[in-house]
């Protein structure tokens, strides 16, 4: 098994100003709507990168694709899989709300969703964008504080 | 010749999974007296009114795609380890160079006077699941007795209640889930069930199943009868090391293994709730049935059956109430056990709906409870798991925002900035 070949995003604390640009651009590209306000107000979806602060030192963190995942270790209802190309991911159709991944996951990555009726409940994380080419967060992060780059 | 699974749940498909990691080209053959590979988990969902396909854990095609071959509907009764065989019940030979034992547990059954009688039920397999539920609409049940109040009872007495049947958990402790989390946590799981209409029996246990061959009631050691039309024995379960043994594979409280996943005999491992395995929090040998621990156990004995040689980092708890609309999640221990241990707690539970709680031994986390608002709690796990030294940032470890900018820098640059997040990454710090 060679080195896979994987691009992901990697956050640069160094140059994050905690705008949080890139939690307004991630639910706007996963809304039905793609606007940022009714994503968030009407459609109720929450980012799936988190902009953390502490004193001068913030930093915007997603799935990190781990090469050992432990969510999908944990994962009981065959939600997450690992594909091809190293990415992990989390069928939200699927995936029956056992917050094992939220449990596991080093990173705080994947999240619980849980609707205001509690119809609906599943993990989400960090997609990469899937079909959209590009992740919206880096294209939103205004200094560079997010950049898409192969995996080292 | 190829590798042989006994067993066909989560450390069987974390075994596959291993195996072709490294190997694609050796046939895989995947015994199994069950008839499809399903969640085990997820079988409570059944009393929900989930179809049996909703449980499926993996699909034709992931075995197909696998090149593994299924042998389904029959069971393995033994093992010779010089002719390296396997012998089904049906008398068929199956051959391995590599044999992996995952034939996982088995509910524990006390020997309680009545308790072979029609209409008592264990709830860890899917077939007797189906039949529990069956025997409920046909006898159109309205009592059920719930004995134990573990993850598994909890969750049938939670799913019938809601149903609309009348159910009684009896405990033989003081309080539900006693052996899994702090006394807090228990009492607002057991708020929660309350709400639905469970009834809770503390400090009780069943002395005798009544009832001609059919059970009618319960009779416990206080003298209490309660009226049952079914019951279900949910009080933990034991490792199935039956098949192990005819290959004379040592076992303790469960199969003995190394950490390559490997048991005392030459070319068998095993994985998942038959072994017995190293709980990294107290450093001690034991069974720790959870579904988690048993996929990452079949991928690593899978992995080093293909011939690499991995180390397992060791188990540790990790529970999900995963019924509730309020979640509740604990890895490591939830209580201190002696006076040794410091513990912190931001209970906000009454206003604010969240309770969180950790165990910290000389410095290190080594438990936490979270009940209400779990988002990134896994930061957590991997601080008991990593052993990372959290003495200066302990009073954060309780607070909902906290996260990676809490932890020492280096962590973040190793994860974050050099990407060390390969299975042997995880391991203690040094």
């Amino acid at each position: 098994m060679g080195k896979r070949k994987l691009m992901k995003v990697y956050p640069i604390e160094e140059n994050c100003i905690s705008c949080r640009y890139c939690e307004v651009a991630c639910t706007m590209v996963h809304s039905a709507s793609k606007d940022p306000v009714k994503a968030y107000k009407l459609e109720g979806l929450l980012p799936r990168a988190t902009v953390e602060v502490k004193g001068a030192v913030s930093l915007s963190l997603m799935c990190r694709h781990c090469k050992h995942p432990f969510c999908f270790d944990s994962c009981i209802s065959g939600a997450i899989q690992v594909g091809e190309d190293g990415k992990v991911y989390l069928d939200e159709e699927r995936c029956v709300g056992c917050w094992n991944c939220v449990l596991v996951c080093p990173f705080g990555a994947a999240h619980p969703f849980i609707s205001d009726n509690e119809k609906k409940r599943h993990s989400f994380k960090c997609d990469l964008c899937g079909d959209r080419g590009f992740p919206a967060c880096v294209e939103a992060c205004p200094n560079r504080a997010l950049v898409y780059d192969f995996e080292r | 010749m190829g590798y042989v699974i006994v067993g066909n749940s989560a450390a069987a498909v974390g075994c596959i999974t291993g195996i072709r990691k490294v190997d694609k080209e050796t046939p895989i053959t995947v015994i199994s007296y069950e008839d499809f590979c399903y969640s085990k988990p997820m079988i409570g969902d059944i009393l929900d009114g989930a179809p049996r396909e909703h449980l499926t854990y993996r699909d034709k095609s992931f075995f197909e795609k696998n090149r593994v071959q299924q042998i389904l509907g029959h069971r393995a009764i033994s093992i010779n380890p010089e002719s390296k065989v396997v012998v089904l019940d049906s008398n068929e030979i199956v051959p391995y160079s590599k044999l992996l034992i995952a034939t996982g547990a088995r509910p524990f059954i006390p020997p309680i006077q009545g308790v072979e009688k029609e209409g008592v039920f264990t709830f860890t397999e899917l077939s007797e699941a189906e039949r529990f539920n069956s025997y409920l609409t046909e006898k159109g049940a309205q009592e059920v007795v719930v004995v134990g109040s573990g993850f598994i009872g909890l969750e049938v007495a939670y799913f019938l209640a809601k149903r609309g049947l009348k159910v009684s958990v009896v405990e033989l402790l003081e309080r539900s889930l006693a052996r899994a989390v702090d006394e807090r946590t228990s009492r607002i799981v057991e708020s929660l069930l309350r709400e639905v209409g469970v009834k809770f029996l503390f400090n009780e246990s069943v002395s005798e199943i009544l009832g001609e061959e059919k059970v009618s009631s319960v009779k416990l050691k206080s003298g209490k009868i309660l009226k049952a039309d079914g019951v279900v024995i949910a009080v933990g379960v034991r490792p199935n090391v039956e098949l192990a043994q005819t290959a004379k594979v040592k076992v303790n409280k469960g199969i003995e293994v190394s950490t390559k996943m490997e048991t005392s005999v030459n070319d068998i491992y095993a994985a998942g709730d038959c072994i017995e395995c190293i709980d990294i929090v107290d450093n001690t040998k034991k069974s720790i049935p959870l579904f988690p621990l048993a996929f990452e156990q079949g991928f690593i004995a899978g992995l080093n059956m293909a011939g690499r040689g991995v180390d397992y980092l060791g188990g540790l708890v990790l529970n999900s109430l995963k019924f509730l609309p309020v979640p509740v999640l604990n890895a490591g221990l939830a209580s201190p056990p002696d006076s040794s241990y410091e513990v912190l707690v931001n209970d906000k539970f009454e206003e604010r709906g969240f309770y969180r709680k950790v165990v910290l031994k000389e410095g290190r986390l080594v438990g936490f409870v979270a009940v209400g608002e779990i988002d990134r709690v896994g930061i957590l796990t991997n601080l008991i798991r990593q052993k990372i030294d959290v003495s200066s940032i302990k009073e954060r470890l309780v607070e909902l925002d906290f996260g990676l900018v809490d932890l020492p820098k280096w962590w973040r640059e190793e994860k974050l900035k050099e990407d060390r997040t390969a299975y042997k990454d995880w391991r203690a710090v040094k």
